[in-house]
């Protein structure tokens, strides 16, 4: 019974995340889609163990943590992988034609300039870089966050290309 | 409410504290390969050590107790590689990496290179789409894309995940 009501939680967590997903943007919230996750997934949690403490008489906290988490996390991963995926852009971009076709050229010169200035927005607008004159440099908050990143790449033996090893 | 997690599951908690110091050993050793197989090497090993916990550990295993473990462990296994894929495929934490490494401001063009160290962004642009390909997603002839039933059906897919994530 436990699990079921984990997985009660976990589909009220699936309902939830995308109506303030909605909200924020139509209202203009300035909060971003990871935090809103976050705070559905405590929400959603919270309701979960209240039910829990209700209506089962053993109520076993870890199992519906368990499968709560599971697909909440199983949710995140979804989510992840279509927010801003540059090959899924790509892929999306193609098939939105009318002909389904898109010269190579097009996606070389046109298609990922144009994410690559999204990004940079993104960065701008999280404070992490600032535009000087007509060049970018990263504000003592980027720096800081790059630092960080190094770090963990170096120890976790990651390369900082983002490019993908097809040799693997 | 009983807040004590079962046996296995607390196994479950243990190696999932586990993996990401597992990564940082197979960080260390060069015969694991690139950051992907590394990953894949940690996430099986995790998996063994908690079989092996299932039958090592004293007493009677219960069904509920082994299943909550395996959702425990599965969600800490998604939470890591969502992190982890960041650091290695993140493409917009590269750039902030890429700026902060040149130490100088750039313009567009300058960042564009400084991101694919000395390349451009016809090389990136050729990388994932070489995943899309890969993927048997796209094909490309005659210097245009197109994608394959298979990109279609994945395209509809990442539509659908958009719209029930709240993602538009």
């Amino acid at each position: 019974m436990s699990f079921v009501v984990g997985f009660l939680a976990a589909i009220t967590f699936a309902l939830l995340s995308p109506a303030l997903q909605l909200m924020a943007r139509t209202r203009g919230w300035p909060v971003g889609a990871v935090t809103l996750l976050a705070i559905a997934a405590a929400l959603t949690h919270g309701l979960g163990v209240t039910l829990g403490i209700l209506v089962v008489p053993q109520f076993q906290y870890w199992d519906a943590a368990s499968i709560f988490g599971f697909c909440v996390m199983g949710y995140v991963f979804a989510f992840g992988a279509v927010y801003k995926s540059v090959s899924l852009e790509i892929l999306l971009s193609v098939v939105d034609r009318p002909e389904r076709r898109a010269p190579l050229s097009d996606i070389v010169e046109r298609q990922v300039p144009d994410l690559f200035q999204g990004r940079i927005r993104n960065l701008v607008d999280g404070g992490l870089v600032e535009p000087v004159n007509s060049r970018f440099v990263a504000t003592p908050a980027g720096r800081k966050m790059a630092g960080r990143v190094g770090r963990l790449r170096r120890a976790f033996g990651i390369g900082d290309t983002s490019l993908y090893d097809f040799s693997e | 409410m009983n807040m004590l997690p079962g046996p296995a599951q607390a196994a479950a908690i243990g190696l999932s504290a586990a993996l990401p110091l597992l990564l940082l050993c197979y960080a260390r050793i060069a015969a694991t390969g690139g950051s992907g197989r590394r990953f894949r090497l940690g996430s099986v090993s995790i998996l063994a050590l908690y079989a092996i916990a299932c039958l090592a550990l004293p007493g009677e295993r219960h069904f509920d107790d082994v299943l909550g473990g395996l959702f425990l462990l599965a969600t800490a296994m998604m939470f890591c590689y969502i992190l982890f894929s960041l650091l290695a495929w993140g493409f917009t934490l590269t750039l902030l990496t890429a700026l902060v490494k040149a130490e100088r401001p750039l313009n567009l063009e300058q960042w564009a290179v400084a991101y694919m160290q000395g390349g451009d962004l016809g090389s990136f642009t050729h990388n994932r789409l070489k995943l899309l390909v890969g993927a048997g997603m796209v094909i490309v002839a005659d210097g245009k894309l197109a994608p394959t039933a298979k990109g279609v059906a994945i395209a509809r897919l990442v539509k659908l995940v958009r719209l029930s994530t709240g993602l538009g």
